[in-house]
């Protein structure tokens, strides 16, 4: 029901579905898979979308896939977590490790768009400093980039998405004022307010992808609260009714349901095109460059799997990086019960937030930073928190879902360090295209532990402050997963270079979150986007000089 | 436990501008499921059914949510969460695995299959395989605690959550498209949304839900 | 950076012209409404005129009516259009706030009372003060001055304090101002009428004329400060937005020269903007009913987006203030000194 899009593509025959209108069509490019186009970009999310529509405004040929379907919100999106499952990805994947991380759901998206299609809009920059972490703060890995320019691209990704955000920002070097205002805050926000004041912390309105005001055809967001399981009003400013439409008009070409499979080289070390299964067959789309941005677990499981004589280890793999130094941000929380009336149900589920343990450096027994934001699960995301983590059933159970709409929790994001033993490698088992799948071996270290302590204990004492009771912590829960292809100065330790260019292969390029060195203490779509547009402005500039 | 949103029906909703199309053929098509097998065979939907008593103990007063059946066409339909831990087999496996060996260990101490034995004696066997105190070679090397958190409270709490029964339950506003909401601040509520009972205003509460639509 | 590309443009023009049309359908009512208030007295030889004309034949007391009666009629019609404007607006932003406290009905009960007496004032041709209509008037100034005082307690206790957030979402400050505002108008009004009509009109002490215009012109600018802050919140992001922050402070400032300045006449600009600057408060309304219907779920969507779209009953209080001005206009033409 209501899943056509999953069983047969619809980006084809010179038009693409025009997502911001019931049943609206737009006319699309469409290149011969025997046209060896300038670009092949595999993923179309926060990464492979931006890169997409900057390469084809900038005038390249350029043809995106991606193994998801491409929605119309308003008539294919139901206001119900189970159904809108539809948007993530749930082929099969392993997990071990000492912290098995829990995949699927918030954290892996399979839709023209990609996990932008039920992201929490978060649209947070890092901190400077964060880029030279080593350097600076002692920890991690430096990025090959300047927060300077990185700044500018920020600006221009904000601007991109009308970012609706506080007037005044409360940290950081100063930013252009945000394109539209803040929304209003609900109840689960003043909770993470006023704790905030009572522990003697600054705090802000979270800058939100979602639009507080009209925009073309986004009327403004309406508060329903299922952000995490789709818009279906399309106020959210996903990459799916923002940069793809934008690249389609420009001359890209979209083929939805087409899973990449192995990227294919030539004898002379470069790679010459994708191989591709859609409508039921393996085919092979020419190209003279290839952009892996399928994110932390499907870039290194297809740059691996994409081994061949030439590359045994995989493509880009000379560093042995590719699938190591994954991070997956903690995502711990503070859940407490109030005396008021919260209905958290109600708004975008993190409107407030605070940066302040970001950009304190002391007071802390660990590297690293995190930001909390208010939070609003809704009822099934919130029994598996509970159930999950307190193992609740029975009667206790339901006493405790009881006191739904008197909870208010907090819950961070979280910095962990790179560690090479997280990893993304390939498992024995075939999924349905017969590609082998991915196993992702994920441990905490000592200092992510601390880190999530010291978050636990002052999360819980800010909602203590302002007269929570009942108040218990969630220590098991992960988030954005980002490295895996790390980007640096040196091809021994680095995959890509700033350019997001491999070292090995001089046309094969990555432009997702597997490129961030490190992760900081903020949500990465913002980040990911932003590099997505510099990168684009490099190829530009490179092809320009003729150094592509 | 006196209801805290007596009269509360997310159902009476359905005809409001809080429903678009989508989401009505969405919750039809869940509500009116036959609370019958497709996946499992009897004896696995005997004690599954009887789990679901435990972990969902339902009200009695009006018609019980088929988590069962619910949990059933979520294997129908192989829809799997996107991972597993490496210790766990495939969704479909893991359930038919657990099922089994539940009976088992309720043969072996009881003497009867696990959906015949007393309430009291199937929580005892529950709270055994959450602590991962089950093992035997009907486990074949699955974690008892692990099949109890990520496959069996997971999967039956998801389907029971999914049921605009349970929403009644704890006054969430369900589906929300396009209406979403208006009133935001602390004890605020818009008209369609749950009035809570404070203790002693029970009357006044569900006459107040009636009207909320 | 090509933040959008053409086709966005055009669709982003065609929603403008829409709401072109639709501001200026609105408009050409707020014409038809307005012709009487705006037909200079002299010109006036149209059916209503006769109608006039008719009805103080039939009423021997009434010969020549005094410019300061004529003045006072017109700032009823100006205190009762503001009047509806604040009863709409405070009835929806009230319900909205579910009439948590139940002083928030106070102001929808006193401008529903000042619409009463604003109507009873405006047909009202003797040159004397009424003591229910003095009483409605000064209650509704006094009604919007406690209500300042707890819109600002309101947003004080809220977290962050006067911050943009609550500045936008919380208790609006400038909206009591208007009740007051138009309570101000009646009760200038009343006093008018207790003016000798050969003398310089003076209320207060101060000429009428010159105060009149002095105060709309204030209010203006109040009432163009609070749509520029909603207008902020809304990120400007119809250009047809900067309209009210733009022409009400022109005409707020034109008056306000017009209650410094030398003697002289005749004030053209001034009374064509203010026209222009009434005409824009109905096309506001106008607007502000597109919007509604651009929000998700349009006018079916209602119970939502009344509440959470544009407010419909805010920009008329533009037309009101408009009125009043004129009639400030009105009376230094009597009385160029007043």
């Amino acid at each position: 029901m209501l899943d056509e899009a999953l069983h047969s593509p619809r980006g084809k025959d010179g038009r693409a579905p025009d997502p911001l209108r019931v049943g609206g069509w737009m006319p699309m490019r469409q290149y011969g898979e025997n046209d060896e186009v300038d670009f092949a970009i595999v993923g179309t999310g926060a990464g492979g979308g931006t890169l997409a529509c900057k390469l084809a405004e900038a005038g390249f040929s350029v043809v995106g896939f991606d193994a998801g379907a491409w929605w119309r919100p308003l008539e294919e999106f139901a206001s119900d977590e189970t159904h809108q499952e539809k948007l993530f990805w749930t082929d099969e994947r392993i997990c071990d490790g000492d912290n098995p991380l829990k995949l699927g759901s918030n954290n892996s998206g399979k839709a023209i768009g990609g996990s932008t299609v039920h992201f929490a809009m978060v649209s947070l920059r890092f901190r400077p400093e964060w880029l030279k972490s080593r350097s600076l703060l002692g920890y991690g890995a430096d990025w090959p980039l300047d927060w300077r320019e990185m700044w500018r691209y920020y600006t221009e990704v904000e601007q991109a998405l009308k970012i609706a955000g506080p007037v005044n920002y409360p940290w950081g070097p100063p930013r252009p004022r945000y394109p539209y205002r803040a929304h209003e805050l609900n109840a689960a926000a003043l909770v993470l307010a006023k704790g905030c004041e009572a522990m003697g912390i600054p705090w802000s309105e979270t800058p939100l992808a979602t639009v507080s005001a009209p925009r073309g055809r986004s009327p403004p967001c309406v508060y329903r609260g299922f952000c995490v399981s789709g818009c279906s009003t399309n106020a959210k400013q996903s990459a799916l009714i923002t940069w793809i439409p934008r690249a389609v008009k420009a001359g890209a070409e979209i083929r939805d349901l087409a899973m990449a499979g192995r990227i294919e080289t030539n004898d002379a070390g470069y790679v010459t095109g994708v191989h591709y299964y859609r409508e039921g067959q393996w085919r092979f789309q020419r190209a003279r460059n290839v952009v892996v941005a399928g994110y932390a677990i499907e870039t290194p499981r297809l740059l691996l799997s994409s081994a061949n004589s030439q590359f045994p280890d995989g493509l880009a793999n000379s560093s042995g990086l590719v699938g190591k130094n994954l991070m997956a941000q903690t995502n711990q929380a503070a859940w407490g019960v109030m005396e008021d009336e919260i209905r958290w149900y109600k708004g975008p589920p993190s409107l407030a937030v605070t940066e302040h343990w970001n950009y304190t450096d002391t007071g802390k027994d660990f590297f690293g930073g995190y930001a909390y934001m208010s939070q609003g699960p809704l009822p099934r995301a919130w029994v598996s928190s509970l159930a999950g983590n307190r193992g609740l059933w029975g009667d206790a159970l339901l006493r405790a879902m009881e006191k739904y709409n008197h909870q208010a929790g907090l819950k961070i994001v979280g910095e962990v360090l790179p560690q090479e033993r997280n990893r993304v490698a390939l498992a024995d088992e075939k999924d349905r295209y017969g590609l082998p799948i991915a196993r992702v071996t994920y441990s905490l270290c000592d200092n992510d532990k601390a880190l999530v302590k010291h978050a636990l204990n002052f999360m819980s004492q800010s909602l203590s402050v302002v007269g929570a009771r009942d108040i218990w912590t969630e220590s098991d829960d992960t988030c954005h997963l980002n490295g895996t292809a790390r980007m640096g100065d040196d091809p021994r330790t680095s995959v890509v270079n700033a350019d997001c260019r491999s070292w090995d292969i001089p046309n094969l390029w990555v432009c997702d979150g597997s490129v961030f060195p490190t992760v900081g203490g903020v949500n990465p779509s913002l980040t990911i986007q932003a590099i997505a547009c510099r990168t684009a402005d490099r190829i530009r500039a490179m092809a320009a000089q003729g150094s592509l | 436990m006196p209801e805290r949103y007596p009269g509360y029906d997310v159902l009476a909703k359905r005809a409001t501008p809080s429903w678009n199309e989508p989401t009505r053929r969405v919750i039809d098509a869940r509500l009116s499921i036959p609370n019958e097998p497709r996946f499992f065979t009897m004896q696995e939907w005997e004690t599954l059914t009887a789990i679901c008593d435990r972990i969902v103990p339902q009200p009695k007063d009006r018609a019980p949510v088929p988590i069962a059946a619910l949990v059933d066409r979520k294997m129908t339909n192989d829809e799997r969460d996107g991972y597993r831990q490496a210790s766990m087999p495939k969704m479909q496996q893991a359930w038919q695995r657990g099922l089994a060996a539940l009976d088992a260990a309720a043969r072996a101490s009881h003497g009867a299959p696990f959906h015949a034995i007393a309430a009291v004696k199937q929580d005892v066997l529950l709270k055994a395989m959450q602590n991962g105190e089950l093992s035997g070679p009907e486990w074949n090397g699955m974690p008892a605690h692990t099949f109890f958190s990520e496959r069996l409270a997971h999967d039956i709490l998801a389907a029971y959550y999914s049921h605009s029964s349970s929403w009644n339950e704890i006054g969430f506003g369900g589906p929300a498209s396009p209406r979403g909401y208006v009133r935001m601040n602390f004890n605020r509520r818009d008209s369609w949304e749950a009035v809570e009972a404070k203790p002693g205003h029970e009357a006044a509460a569900r006459k107040a839900n009636e009207r909320v639509g | 950076m090509a933040a959008n590309n053409a086709g966005d443009l055009s669709t982003a023009a065609t929603r403008q012209l829409v709401g072109g049309a639709v501001g200026a359908i609105a408009l050409g009512l707020g014409v038809a409404l307005l012709r009487r208030g705006f037909t200079p007295q002299t010109g006036r030889e149209t059916l209503a005129g006769a109608r006039t004309h008719a009805r103080q034949k039939r009423s021997p007391l009434r010969v020549d009516e005094p410019p300061q009666v004529k003045a006072a009629r017109r700032l009823n019609r100006a205190a009762g259009l503001l009047g509806t404007s604040t009863l709409l607006d405070s009835a929806v932003e009230h319900y909205r706030g579910s009439f948590q406290n139940k002083a928030m009905y106070t102001p929808l009960i006193v401008s529903a009372l000042m619409l009463a007496v604003s109507a009873h004032g405006t047909r009202d041709k003797r040159p004397i003060a009424h003591g229910v209509r003095d009483a409605t008037y000064l209650a509704a100034a006094l009604t919007g001055i406690a209500g300042t005082g707890f819109h600002i307690y309101n947003i004080a206790k809220r977290p962050g304090g006067f911050s943009w957030q609550n500045l936008f979402y919380g208790s609006p400050l400038g909206a009591p101002g208007a009740v007051a505002l138009s309570g101000l108008l009646g009760y200038y009004s009343e006093r008018l009428r207790d003016n000798e009509s050969d003398k310089i009109p003076k209320v207060f002490g101060l000429p009428a004329g010159r105060a009149l215009a002095a105060l709309s012109g204030v209010g203006l600018l109040a009432t163009a400060g609070e749509a520029g802050l909603l207008h902020f919140r809304g990120a400007y992001h119809n250009p047809f937005m900067f309209a009210p922050v733009t022409v009400p402070p022109l005409a707020g400032a034109l008056l306000g020269e017009t209650a410094l300045s030398r003697p002289r006449r005749p004030r053209r600009l001034t009374r064509w903007w203010l026209r222009l600057t009434a005409l824009l408060g109905f096309a506001g309304a106008g607007f502000h009913a597109y919007g509604v219907q651009r929000n998700m779920g349009g006018w079916r969507n209602w119970s939502q987006n009344v509440l959470n779209g544009p407010p419909i009953p805010a920009p008329p209080s533009f037309t009101g203030l408009a009125l009043a001005g004129l009639a400030a206009l009105g009376l230094l033409e009597e009385h160029p000194d007043a």
